[in-house]
């Protein structure tokens, strides 16, 4: 574990803004949890709970001109770089007001005017994916980083090991975030890959942090001090959280091939109970964090709502976007 | 019990490619013996019995009497104790071996084919295979497409073909229009060609069309060829010898004389026959067919006479083979029972020439002297095929033709 | 107007692109200090510099979608693939990332790049350096396809796909980075899916496109002097492709042939002759013909691989068949 800051000094209006930004990603995906077995949600869905920490922790240190390319598990990403709230239920719901018209779900959110490259279906390729928008940064000269979001279930992935040797050769501009929760899909990943993340980025000359991915401070603190360096011209850097899924791979996997005893310690690991405990030592009166939390739910019961009252989605309007459309002459 | 097997439309000749079934003479379910007729196939030209090459059974009839289908195609299944016969000819075979593009007709494509047949068993007419632009072009100009004549491959109907039947309907229509334009009795009617008319048609088309035609005429004295027959028929009453058999002598002998005009234009070669072949004009119930006199040269007068008498019989019954049609150079066409001078007629696919005789007529003609004499003449015109023949050496031949017709006692005299 | 090498007249394109637009970057393997493995990319690493003009690692995966990512951000990237064979590994970036970024994002972005890479057999370079992929893209909605059959178009259509907002295969030829061919700098652009008649006729129609042009040209003039008159359309891309033009071609002559070097099966062929049976299906006056290569890979040997590739004898064996 890396040193962190004594939490107390950690500004108190900086907690209670982790505490929001972790509740919403949190309250949102117990949400969707809901909507999908109720069948609002069409698909599959891959939640995050349990991970808040790392997205928040990150994207906390980036600033709206960078760019962050995700994965399948991306909804803490996607929210937490500021996809906005009712778009991203329109979205995940399958309406056309959805941030992305309907078109890709739960899976592939994303928010160009945010710098969120998108969620992705294909494990580790969002990874070159970020690769290429810190090369974009790079020669663009715009002081920008990007961000690539992974699981260590994309650690076995060629693209990962090839966008590390890539991003080392041109001391690109970019962090790479490993969100290491032990599984790789159904599989735990001392069975899947037969390093780890950190050797792997060193054999590249790449150096690297770890953290408990469960502390929304530590990710922060490590981050924020990565993205410097990387903003200074330092080339690439990773991050390896360590951090707990609680939920299956997908909404639905009873998850029969975790410990009973695994299942039953996750509590331990939340990182929205480590923050209020935290908050809590902080003396910070309790009524705030009520009103934070009524905050939270007032937003998301409006983001279902919007979510219910948008439309299907145009099919020939769909259509027309698969190309662009170019203007007569 | 031998296992069941596709009985196919067999390659009865050089130049077939389809057959029309006109008759399945053992039904579905019979039994049958060896040799015995199975069905009737019509070629371009003859009607062939197809028999049975062992005992068995004929199981389903897959292409129905009156069907015309490609050589090779199954017509039925059947069990026969011996392998089936005919077999499916390795002219077939080797065109579908040739290079891979462009794409060849697959098994696919021969099964839709079979199909198609399938299909179309029982049904009364046989579903016309025609290209969309001719259909429609046919749909356009209210063209029947049952009356077009297919030149495609497989029987299929072109754009062409659809143009060829709208210039003749207007030929048609002009003709009606001089004679009872307004009755509607006048309005023409249609029918398919029968697979004779249809494939004659096609034969006669290409032949006229791909032959450099030209003619040569003349008259030849057939006082000594009257008589001579006169004299040889009374001497025996059996003989019974036509001018039309004195003739084929007669272009025998010319043909032997005259080498050239046993030559045929093939693929870009010239071939020379070794054998005296002629063919003879034979009009039928079904149509007009040439089946060909073999070594003719080898036989005297009275042979001569049999073998034609013969070769009729079989053509006016139906009963030619695929031999009987193949071969010679030049084809006598005697249309002197009729009345007509001169007859210039187109060559038969595959020969060089052909020999149109007129009607014998009386005319006077001035002899040594000068003094009207009365002569009985027959026109003759020779279509010759330029590739083959030039105007001298075609004047050669037409002139030993005359020369034998009218000295006919050569004809004798082997 | 001069004879430029179609090596050279793609060269000049980048270098127009280039100086055109500083948001032009390219990248592959070996295209800036060796000037590319055919020379095309030579000099411009020199003119302009190692920002723009990038080594890469054999890394064609992460080439790939390194461009689609940086496509995404503001740059006009064009990578290149060093033989078709091998965007086989690249495949997730153009399929997934690449041709479905714009649908997926709602339209929020679109996906500037163009893949570089020659296919095509000739050369002898075996099963895996030979092949013609370019029906796996044209199949993949959101991806353009280009195969130029000569050096002015090459030059022209490689402009126009850089300045195409979405992400374009640009397939190249190896066998014809030597062949010469007029070149008329001031030409206009071309309007990608804008079909050209290469050759006019009568009697019947040859659609193509790429290196295979010229060999349809080449058939049809054989077959002029039989008094058979071939009109040659070239495609130039073939996603999308020209419909209209092919079946104006079509309404006139009555009979269609397609020919590629790829392998038939499946391939490009297929969907022309399934769109012309469809849209063109009364203008047919015989079966459509496609000419292409053998459903096998493309052999090593020489005297293999001269079987294998369609050539202008078959074209004429196809010719002969739709006019029979």
């Amino acid at each position: 574990m890396s040193p962190t800051k004594s939490d107390n000094s950690v500004p108190i209006s900086q907690l209670l803004e982790f505490y929001e930004r972790m509740l919403l990603v949190r309250e949102a995906e117990n949400r969707l949890s809901k909507l999908f077995a109720d069948g609002e949600v069409p698909g599959f869905i891959h939640l995050s709970v349990g991970q808040e920490a790392v997205c928040v922790g990150v994207t906390s240190a980036l600033e709206t001109r960078d760019t962050l390319a995700s994965n399948h598990r991306g909804h803490g990403h996607a929210l937490s770089k500021g996809v906005e709230l009712n778009s991203f239920f329109l979205e995940v719901m399958g309406k056309e007001e959805g941030i992305c018209g309907g078109r890709g779900g739960s899976m592939h959110v994303a928010d160009m005017s945010v710098g969120m490259l998108g969620a992705n279906g294909i494990v580790g390729a969002g990874i070159p994916l970020a690769v290429g928008s810190a090369l974009a940064h790079q020669v663009q000269e715009n002081g920008a980083i990007a961000v690539a979001f992974f699981g260590d279930g994309a650690l076995a992935e060629g693209v990962l090991h090839e966008s590390f040797n890539l991003a080392a050769l041109w001391k690109l501009p970019i962090l790479f975030v490993c969100e290491n929760n032990g599984w790789s899909e159904f599989s735990p990943t001392g069975r899947q890959f037969n390093a780890n993340v950190r050797e792997l980025a060193g054999v590249f000359g790449i150096p690297s942090a770890f953290v408990d991915g469960d502390d929304v401070l530590a990710v922060n603190e490590a981050a924020s001090e990565l993205v410097t360096a990387i903003r200074a011209g330092e080339g690439p850097y990773v991050l390896e959280c360590v951090t707990h899924r609680v939920r299956g791979h997908f909404e639905g996997d009873p998850q029969k091939y975790r410990a009973e005893s695994e299942i039953n310690s996750l509590p331990d690991h939340d990182p929205i109970t480590k923050l209020e405990t935290i908050i809590s030592k902080r003396r910070i009166p309790k009524k705030e964090v009520v009103a934070i939390r009524g905050t939270i739910e007032a937003r998301i019961n409006a983001a279902v709502e919007a979510g219910r009252g948008g439309n299907a989605p145009d099919f020939s309007r769909a259509k027309a976007d698969v190309y662009t459309a170019v203007e007569e002459v | 019990m031998s296992p069941v097997t596709n009985l196919t439309m067999p390659k009865l000749g050089l130049t077939m490619t389809e057959g029309t079934i006109s008759e399945w003479v053992v039904s579905p379910g019979d039994s049958f013996k060896k040799n015995d007729v199975v069905l009737v196939v019509e070629t371009e030209k003859i009607a062939n019995e197809i028999e049975a090459p062992a005992d068995g059974v004929l199981h389903d009839i897959l292409v129905v009497a009156g069907e015309t289908v490609a050589v090779g195609t199954p017509l039925a299944n059947w069990d026969v104790g011996a392998t089936a016969i005919p077999e499916v000819s390795a002219e077939i075979e080797e065109a579908n071996a040739t290079t891979h593009e462009p794409e060849k007709e697959t098994a696919a494509a021969t099964a839709f084919a079979e199909v198609r047949k399938n299909t179309a068993s029982g049904a009364k007419s046989a579903r016309i295979v025609a290209t969309p632009l001719a259909r429609r072009i046919a749909l356009q100009n209210d063209i029947d497409l049952a009356g077009v004549i297919a030149s495609g491959p497989k029987g299929r109907i072109k754009a062409e073909d659809v143009r060829a039947a709208i210039a003749d309907d207007a030929s048609r229509v002009t003709l009606s229009c001089g004679v009872a334009a307004a009755s509607p009795d006048a309005l023409p009617s249609r029918r398919a060609a029968t697979s004779y008319e249809a494939a004659a048609a096609r034969r006669l088309s290409e032949a006229k069309r791909d032959t450099p035609h030209f003619y040569l005429s003349t008259e030849a004295d057939a006082g000594a060829l009257f008589l001579l027959r006169q004299q040889l028929n009374s001497d025996n009453e059996n003989l019974n010898i036509s001018i039309n058999h004195l003739i084929i002598a007669a272009v025998a002998r010319a043909l032997k004389e005259n080498e050239i005009a046993n030559c045929v234009w093939r693929d870009g070669e010239i071939v020379t026959y070794g054998t005296t072949d002629i063919g003879m004009a034979v009009s039928s119930d079904k149509g007009l067919f040439a089946p060909v006199l073999k070594d003719i040269d080898r036989l005297g007068i009275a042979s001569i006479a049999k073998a034609a008498r013969e070769l009729a019989e079989k053509a006016r019954t139906g009963q030619l083979t695929s031999d009987d049609l193949i071969g010679g150079s030049t084809t006598i066409s005697n249309a002197g029972m009729f009345d007509v001078t001169y007859m210039g007629s187109i060559i038969n696919p595959g020969q060089s020439s052909i020999l149109g005789v007129g009607s014998i007529r009386e005319i006077f003609r001035p002899d040594e002297l000068g003094q009207p004499e009365l002569r009985q003449e027959m026109g003759l015109v020779l279509s010759c095929d330029h590739r083959i023949f030039d105007g001298v050496s075609g004047l050669a031949f037409l002139n030993s033709i005359k020369a034998n017709i009218e000295k006919p006692l050569r004809l004798l005299v082997s | 107007m001069a004879d430029v090498r179609y090596a050279k007249a793609v060269n000049m394109a980048l270098d127009d692109a280039m100086a055109a637009d500083p948001a032009v970057v390219l990248f592959g393997e070996d295209i800036a200090e060796a000037g590319g493995p055919f020379g095309v990319t030579r000099g411009l690493l020199e003119k302009y510099g190692d920002r723009r003009v990038r080594d890469t690692p054999i890394s064609e995966a992460t080439i790939v979608g390194a461009a689609v990512g940086a496509a995404m951000s503001g740059l006009k990237p064009v990578v290149e693939i060093m033989f078709m064979d091998f965007v086989t590994i690249a495949m997730d970036a153009m399929v997934n990332q690449a041709a479905k970024a714009r649908f997926m994002f709602g339209g929020q972005c679109s996906v500037p790049l163009v893949l570089r890479t020659p296919h095509g057999g000739g050369v002898n370079a075996g099963p895996q350096h030979s092949q013609c992929l370019e029906a796996w893209f044209a199949h993949i909605p959101g991806l353009k396809v280009v195969v130029p059959s000569n050096p002015s178009d090459a030059n022209r259509l490689l402009k126009s796909a850089i300045m195409d907002p979405d992400p374009v295969v640009f397939v190249e030829n190896k066998a014809m980075y030597s062949l010469k061919g007029e070149f008329d700098d001031a030409s206009e652009t071309i309007v990608i899916g804008t079909a050209h008649v290469a050759r006019s006729g009568d009697d019947v129609t040859i659609v193509s496109y790429g290196a295979a042009v010229n060999t349809a040209l080449q058939a049809a003039e054989t077959l002029a002097p039989r008094d058979i008159s071939v009109e040659v359309v070239d495609l130039r891309s073939i996603q999308p492709w020209d419909e209209a033009t092919v079946l104006a071609s079509l309404a006139r002559t009555h009979r269609l042939i397609v020919l590629h070097e790829a392998v038939t099966a499946f391939g490009v062929g297929a969907e022309i002759v399934a769109r012309m049976s469809d849209i063109g299906f009364d203008e047919l006056d015989a079966p459509i013909k496609r000419v292409g290569a053998p459903f096998m890979p493309t052999p090593f040997a020489k005297s293999l691989e001269n079987q294998y590739l369609p050539n202008a004898k078959d074209v004429i064996a196809a010719v002969e068949q739709v006019l029979a």
